[in-house]
């Protein structure tokens, strides 16, 4: 009986430190690491708003990757779209596949012999469970890293903040229905309306949400700039 | 006319906020602190001498830089003991907004600062590695902070035999493991598990033999639930219940990253 529960006990504690897809370690510390399936993009396209839709985000996100990897993985930009007549909304959890998410660097040996970082997790991030959006996620500051591995600027960083990151997304990773727009007229506007922002630091607008912190009063990329962000977006491998 | 108004009135609010983040602690008109990290632990690892001697830390960290009188309450649950209800550390620190040092609001009352619901948690409060001081104003060293000094180069090289001298004596280093001995939602957890060093009196590490070197909770070990002030840690950055320790001894502590501080609020 006893052994049973110790037997017990180690499986959940197994299950609760392995992932559904163990990838493995990172052939080097090369940046980016070969596991990398997740990146903020180090460059805005600069828009604005407009991003081309979700097209051209997609495409930024592959472009991105392209240069400083050849895994040829499908990217797609962590963005929603809005319902419009005829069209459905998009919701951009539904759009970068199931996961587990690996950051451009190769995670380092801790001083247990572990390796520290976890992956970021769709309902970790997301909160799915009152346990899990209690709990958090792995994504930090040093988790949300550039394709480069560079850390990307927050508050108290020297300026430019850039930490405002693009998503147009409810903090469950679901499209907005309360027909205000929250994605730059789903990412053509490079002037009137506004746009749901993350915080890839954790930090500002008195809460923590990396994906849905706070709205923006313009789509041009001045007004982008004045709330502390340059039009960066998340970008996930679906392969 | 109604428009202009309209608009200055979030001005205005803005504006006195900020100003008041801006005024420091114990400034005539600034925010009073109503909630800090420990700048230094008990240090005797678990043992605080219950919820008395812990409660007796913050009043005492509290009352050498202000003199305005709060009562203090460290934020940590007891479990139940024979013929002893439970303590949740959330019913112990009254009911909020709490102010740091700074004058920046952690949470405005129990339910933003725990996530009481899938809305509020998701969004998270206003607890980071910024705002999360202690009662002198100082940021709690985190994970891979001054990661190329002295202690970072020992550490690596596996010189860990005496990791609670390095942090008492290494201003910078890493101690972002915060006690708390409680769940998520800020509740004690069942008795049959050690998660507050047996309610904060004890300071022994696990017999070698049977749990030598694990982490966390299992039958007769000694172990606390610790959180990160930093929200960086444990793979998931939860401020308040993030993993357990080796341990209880000071050592312990050390060992995964803390020396046995915790959260202090004030109640009134």
């Amino acid at each position: 009986m006893k052994e049973t529960l110790t037997c017990l006990v180690l499986f959940l504690a197994a299950l609760n430190t392995s992932f559904a897809q163990d990838p493995g370690m990172p052939d080097s510390e090369d940046i980016p690491s070969n596991l990398m399936t997740f990146f903020v993009t180090s460059e805005p396209i600069g828009d604005g708003g407009n991003l081309g839709g979700l097209e051209g985000a997609d495409a930024h996100c592959q472009s991105l990757a392209a240069a400083v990897d050849n895994d040829d993985r499908t990217w797609r930009a962590y963005l929603s779209t809005q319902a419009r007549s005829g069209q459905a909304a998009v919701n951009a959890r539904d759009r970068i596949g199931e996961g587990p998410w690996y950051h451009s660097k190769a995670k380092i040996l801790d001083y247990l012999q572990r390796r520290l970082n976890r992956p970021l997790i769709q309902s970790e991030i997301h909160g799915d469970t009152l346990a899990e959006a209690q709990r958090g996620s792995n994504m930090t500051k040093e988790f949300a890293l550039t394709e480069h591995g560079e850390l990307v600027n927050g508050i108290g960083d020297p300026l430019p903040v850039r930490h405002d990151i693009l998503t147009g997304s409810q903090p469950d990773g679901r499209a907005f229905t309360d027909g205000e727009d929250r994605t730059c007229n789903n990412w053509t506007s490079n002037s009137e309306g506004s746009v749901q922002v993350g915080h890839s630091d954790r930090v500002g607008n008195g809460n923590m949400s990396w994906n849905s912190s706070h709205a923006t009063t313009g789509c041009s990329q001045e007004e982008l700039v004045s709330w502390g962000g340059v039009g960066l977006f998340y970008c996930f491998a679906i392969d | 006319m109604t428009k202009t108004r309209i608009f200055i009135f979030p001005f205005l609010l803005a504006a006195t906020a900020s100003s008041l983040a801006l005024a420091q602690h114990g400034m005539e008109g600034g925010t009073p602190m109503t909630f800090f990290v420990t700048s230094k632990p008990i240090g005797d690892g678990g043992n605080l001498g219950g919820l008395v001697g812990a409660d007796g830390h913050c009043q005492a960290l509290a009352e050498n830089v202000s003199a305005d009188g709060r009562t203090w309450h460290a934020y940590l649950s007891t479990q139940a003991r024979p013929g002893t209800f439970a303590v949740n550390a959330r019913d112990r620190i009254g009911t909020g907004p709490w102010y740091n040092f700074d004058g920046v609001t952690i949470a405005r009352d129990v339910a933003h600062l725990h996530g009481d619901t899938i809305e509020l948690a998701r969004l998270g409060n206003n607890l980071t590695k910024r705002t999360g001081l202690t009662e002198k104003g100082q940021i709690v060293p985190g994970l891979n902070d001054y990661k190329n000094s002295e202690v970072a180069a020992r550490a690596a090289a596996g010189a860990r035999g005496n990791e609670f001298e390095y942090t008492v004596s290494t201003p910078y280093s890493n101690r972002h493991e915060v006690l708390t001995g409680s769940q998520l939602d800020g509740r004690a957890y069942p008795p049959d598990l050690d998660y507050t060093c047996d309610n904060w009196t004890n300071n022994q590490d696990p017999d070698p033999e049977q749990n030598g070197g694990r982490m966390g909770a299992f039958a007769n070990k000694p172990n606390v639930q610790i959180g990160f002030p930093d929200r960086n840690g444990g793979g998931n950055g939860s401020w308040n219940s993030s993993h357990g320790t080796r341990g209880c001894s000071q050592m312990a502590l050390a060992m995964t990253h803390g020396v046995g501080m915790y959260y202090c609020f004030a109640i009134n």
